[in-house]
């Protein structure tokens, strides 16, 4: 078997006296779907950041294909191979849903013309034709979020960050945002580890999923096995609830 | 066809201009118009595409003067030869400043701008090799292009300036299509974004700056044998670094037709107030400038060209569709 396509070891992130990550380890092998989930403050968002440069964690070392790309600017990283999406959306404003999406596609297509034919593939495949021409700007949250998916994807990424891309999203745009995440998988086989609040969402959809809290790694495997998981029932609902109730998230 | 039609119409109307109107005040008009459109869609580049706000344009418009004058008059160098090592001086003073500031985020770039600004124009002011705050004539040599001398008439420095503004536009278009253009809108729009999309964007600032830096300065060159005298508050003044953005900005940031629709109202306007009320009109004129500036930011924000899109609207959206790559 090969190695992991993304492994951290003992990765820790402080801000003043409080541990947003505390020696937090885990692998993600290619082609799988890691849920990283977590109450809030578990400093989910802080490890993607760490991850994807944005932050330089204090001490651990990040490896991805091999390679240690710990302290990395997050252009590299990118071009390295790992694409993200944000937990509030960050389209560029003033450009269209094309040129959006275009300006993923322009990292490994200089010229625009190839770039433009990537972009016409994702669009379709994200399902945003319809959008193609329009504005970003005034676009609903919906399709703001998968402007964001198409344009990561759009960088050819071997490993795809997800930060919330169901939350804001009614149960209907929630499903089409499952069926998608399910495609990219299928058919681009692109290895996708992603940040959900929504539990009964990321459930299905994850291979394996790894628990946070309060910055601690405190539980990793198969889905069904983690939400019985007495330290994730209690992070989630508190001491009380622990002994009584057999799971979480109505599995 | 009816946008090439009526753009082959006005630059043969262009090209006629200086043939049927032999005044050379009108045509010096023109040439200034010319050279600030130039210079506005420079501006364009860091300020408009990737959204970097530059207040002292006129440190590269200056050294693009000086460079030219002294190496002909020191040297006996071909004023183009002379232009194309202005250039160069100017990007390498725009890497030296842009590099420290486009690290850091904030308004750091805009404030170092102007400090520049003033900081080459009192080192001018200042060294006697340059002529100091006495300037310097440019020698006059014989007339011809080769030596971008001509004592006779205007028209020839109207077509040189008419050429370069073309090459300038064409370069804009050029960029609002390439990757370059993609990317400097990008950083003007998220940093963030950005950069988690693989783009440098320390590299990109600074490729968008030594583009707006080294255009400036061939400006700055034509200018220096347009005129055949600088001094310092004459090519680092301030008021050009402010005149470029308002040129940029009044039209419209970000695209083409905006710096150049922006100069030919303001060039027009000030040189309009200053003919009509003579030597008293030096207040008015520039009251108002600022009431139309002023009147222009509160109405129409996105500059003139987003009205005089709005007044076509149907139109609009066909450019747009036509824009994209295909």
């Amino acid at each position: 078997m090969e190695g992991p396509l993304l492994e951290l070891k003992k990765v820790s992130k402080r801000f003043g006296g409080l541990w947003a990550n505390r020696e937090v380890s885990f692998k993600v092998f290619s082609g799988e779907v890691l849920g990283l989930i977590g109450p809030n403050g578990a400093g989910k968002t802080t490890l993607f950041n760490v991850i994807t440069g944005f932050l330089r964690p204090d001490s651990g070392q990040i490896l991805f294909a091999g390679q240690d790309i710990t302290g990395w600017p997050p252009d590299k990283v990118c071009r390295a191979g790992i694409a993200r999406t944000f937990q509030l959306v960050r389209v560029f404003r003033g450009l269209s849903v094309f040129e959006n999406v275009l300006i993923g596609a322009l990292l490994r297509n200089p010229k625009p013309k190839a770039a433009a034919e990537l972009t016409r593939q994702l669009i379709e495949l994200t399902g945003l034709r319809p959008w193609a021409e329009e504005l970003v700007d005034g676009l609903p949250i919906a399709v703001k979020k998968r402007v964001e998916l198409a344009r990561a994807l759009a960088t050819g990424p071997k490993l795809l960050l997800l930060d919330e891309v169901m939350a804001g999203l009614n149960p209907k745009e929630r499903q089409e945002a499952v069926e998608l995440v399910r495609r990219l998988k299928s058919e681009l086989k692109v290895t996708v580890l992603m940040v959900e609040h929504v539990m009964e969402v990321l459930m299905p959809l994850s291979d394996r999923v790894v628990v946070l809290d309060f910055g601690v790694k405190i539980a990793e495997g198969r889905p069904e096995e983690v939400v019985k998981d007495p330290e994730v029932i209690k992070a989630y609902l508190g001491e009380r609830y622990a002994a009584g109730f057999g799971s979480l998230g109505g599995l | 066809m009816v946008r090439f039609l009526g753009l082959g119409l006005l630059l043969l109307g262009l090209l006629l201009f200086p043939l049927a109107v032999e005044l050379p005040y009108p045509q010096h008009v023109m040439i200034l118009i010319f050279l600030y459109a130039m210079m506005g869609l420079a501006w364009n580049i860091i300020g408009g595409y990737a959204g970097q706000v530059s207040l002292g344009d006129a440190t590269y418009f200056g050294i693009g003067a000086y460079t030219t004058a002294i190496l002909l008059r020191e040297l006996n160098l071909s004023p183009w030869v002379g232009m194309a090592l202005g250039a160069l001086n100017a990007v390498v003073v725009s890497l030296v400043l842009g590099y420290p500031c486009f690290r850091v985020r904030g308004h750091y770039f805009a404030i170092a701008t102007i400090a520049l600004n003033e900081i080459v124009a009192t080192i001018f002011t200042n060294w006697d090799f340059v002529g100091g705050a006495v300037g310097i004539y440019v020698p006059i040599l014989p007339e011809s292009f080769v030596n971008l001398q001509f004592h006779r008439s205007k028209a020839p420095y109207y077509y040189i300036a008419l050429g370069m503004l073309i090459l300038v536009i064409l370069l804009n278009l050029w960029l609002s299509r390439s990757r370059l253009g993609y990317y400097f809108r990008a950083i003007r729009a998220d940093q963030d974004a950005a950069r988690a999309l693989g783009i440098d964007i320390t590299r990109y600032k600074l490729i968008a700056y030594a583009l707006t830096a080294a255009i400036t300065s061939l400006g700055g060159s034509f200018y220096a044998m347009y005129v055949l005298y600088i001094d310092p508050t004459s090519v680092f003044a301030f008021s050009i670094s402010l005149l470029v953005v308002l040129v940029a900005v009044l039209g419209g940031v970000g695209t083409v037709a905006g710096p150049i629709l922006g100069s030919v109202i303001l060039i027009s306007l000030s040189e309009g107030t200053r003919v009509l009320l003579g030597g008293t009109g030096r207040a008015l004129d520039v009251a108002i400038y600022g009431l139309l500036v002023m009147a222009i930011s509160v109405l129409q924000p996105q500059g003139l060209v987003a009205w005089f899109r709005a007044l076509r609207q149907p139109k609009a959206r066909e450019v747009k569709v036509g824009r994209a790559p295909s």
